[in-house]
């Protein structure tokens, strides 16, 4: 079980005057059953990388391995559908690609498709509803009435639903509100606790990164420029100076703690954080 | 979807690219009037090196024409059994299973197949080498004569430039939709037939509904900034014709001519 990329290449528009290298050179390894985030300034290639994983674009050359399924460049890929199920995407904005009259119908909709029985798909479909924190009472509701947090959700329910064994999504916490974004990563980290899956998630907030991942890769201008754990990633500063990060108010304030000659080290919650203060200002 | 070429402007620098857009559009009307004056062999051959050698002056490639060929080929291929069955003029060409194939037959689809290739060519040529705006800009101007008549010119000019604005747009939403369909499983290449026009419908509907959802964006944020169509306003851009586009639209007007004469002639 593994997810590698083997130098691989995107160009969009090859041969036209919009020909864009998207991704140069990709060498990655994803490690399974954790929780592994994407960063990078936008135009850095992240959506493109995240599209390769279950075969939407296929890259222009080099490799792609996921699991026990292998796609060549330049080489006609069959049938995937069976990665497709595997790996689970969600793109940026998933609320869009709803369409089914009821919420019930547009989350069996992708379980459907892969060939699962009608009233098999109807019965995942709840269960997904319920892992969102939405209840039953949405389910005969049209996914076009519900307001764009809950359009989310449902968005998210209908991946999940096809029970995929990698999560990918794009910027799953745009546009939402603090309350709602935290909801949503908090399913996320207990997706990859509790159900075991491998979690990858495209995203621009750095408290989120610290929170909630354990890897982190960061993509510069369609290269790979880290890959390292998270801890690693906030503990040396060279590298947020470098990508003009500005890194979680809790690893700041420890750093600003170290500057004022307060120990802090070994503290990874703000209120261990309050006890240490209060214990050296004594 | 990405090879996408019809109506899409792309930026080289070429002297067809210069011209003024209402010459340009000019022209273009010009040229489509020659293509339907049944000028014979001649006249076609006459045709069809002109509008190459302007596709190649404006830099454009050629084999974006013949892929824009190809979705009309069950077109073609439907018609000339059409005609096959119809027309019944000319010499006998040769018989297949005691069905008389004549020369006119063939003839006819083979005409209507340059007609359409020759449309094509030159209305891509003039959208790939004209901006949006400028496009709009001079159909505007070219329409304001008509509004003696009571023709809304500008109100149309902001339809057609809004309508084409959206077309790369629409392209790209489409492209989104359809990605995120099939990472749940809709297959339009391979699926079987019922799948496949479930999945059609996955994808019109989000692609309604977003539509919808655009233009009353678009309408409120018109109309917040003070839009209102029958304002006079002034232009930041002006449109110049050049001495070349004068001669462009008299050899247009000379190509007609021509045209006219050579089919009065056979």
């Amino acid at each position: 079980m593994s997810i590698e990329f083997k130098k691989i290449d995107y160009t969009y528009s090859v041969n036209t005057p919009f020909q864009f290298v998207a991704l140069k050179q990709i060498d990655l390894n994803i490690e399974m059953n954790k929780v592994t985030a994407i960063i990078g300034a936008t135009g850095s290639g992240k959506s493109t990388l995240v599209q390769q994983l279950n075969g939407l674009i296929l890259p222009t050359s080099g490799q792609l391995i996921v699991n026990d399924f292998v796609i060549n460049a330049n080489v006609k890929v069959r049938n995937l559908k069976s990665l497709r199920k595997n790996v689970g995407l969600v793109f940026q904005f998933p609320e869009y690609q709803l369409f089914e009259e009821s919420i019930i119908k547009d989350i069996a909709f992708g379980p459907k498709n892969f060939g699962v029985p009608e009233d098999e798909a109807n019965k995942i479909a709840k269960a997904s509803l319920k892992l969102v924190g939405l209840d039953e009472s949405y389910l005969e509701k049209s996914p076009l009435d519900l307001s764009g947090g809950q359009k989310r959700r449902v968005a998210i329910a209908g991946i999940l639903a096809m029970e995929p064994d990698v999560l990918v999504l794009d910027e799953p916490t745009a546009g939402l509100d603090p309350q709602g974004a935290k909801q949503m990563m908090e399913l996320f980290k207990k997706l990859n606790t509790v159900h075991n899956k491998t979690v990858l998630l495209v995203t621009h907030d750095m408290e989120h990164v610290y929170n909630y991942c354990d890897n982190v890769v960061v993509m510069k201008k369609g290269e790979v420029f880290l890959n390292s754990s998270v801890n690693t990633f906030f503990e040396n500063t060279t590298y947020l100076d470098e990508l003009n990060i500005l890194a979680p108010n809790i690893i700041r304030l420890k750093n600003m703690l170290k500057n004022h000659n307060i120990d802090v080290s070994g503290c990874d919650d703000i209120h261990s954080i309050c006890d240490k203060i209060v214990k050296e200002l004594k | 979807m990405a090879s996408f070429t019809l109506g899409k402007y792309l930026p080289y620098n070429s002297l067809i690219h210069k011209m003024d857009p209402r010459a340009k559009i000019i022209v273009m009307m010009l040229l489509l009037c020659a293509i339907f004056i049944p000028a014979g062999f001649i006249g076609y051959g006459i045709l069809v090196v002109i509008v190459t050698s302007i596709v190649l002056v404006s830099k454009l490639n050629l084999k974006f024409v013949v892929n824009s060929m190809k979705p009309m080929m069950f077109m073609l291929v439907f018609l000339l059994i059409i005609n096959i069955l119809v027309i019944k003029t000319g010499p006998i060409l040769f018989s297949l299973f005691s069905l008389d194939i004549y020369l006119d037959a063939i003839m006819q689809t083979f005409y209507i197949a340059i007609r359409l290739l020759l449309m094509i060519m030159i209305t891509t040529c003039l959208t790939a080498t004209t901006k949006p705006l400028e496009l709009t800009l001079g159909i505007e101007d070219l329409l304001k004569p008509l509004k003696v008549v009571k023709v809304p010119a500008h109100e149309i000019a902001m339809m057609i430039s809004i309508a084409l604005r959206f077309i790369p747009t629409l392209i790209e939403e489409t492209e989104r939709i359809m990605k995120a369909q099939a990472s749940r499983g809709v297959d339009l290449q391979e699926g079987k037939i019922k799948e496949k026009i479930g999945g059609i419908l996955s994808l019109i509907v989000p692609l309604f509904v977003s539509s919808f959802q655009r233009a009353e964006e678009l309408a409120f944020a018109m109309e917040a900034r003070g839009y209102s169509p029958g304002e006079i306003r002034t232009r930041y851009k002006q449109l110049h014709m050049k001495y070349g586009d004068y001669l462009a639209i008299v050899f247009g007007v000379l190509l007609n001519i021509v045209m006219l004469t050579l089919s009065m002639v056979f």
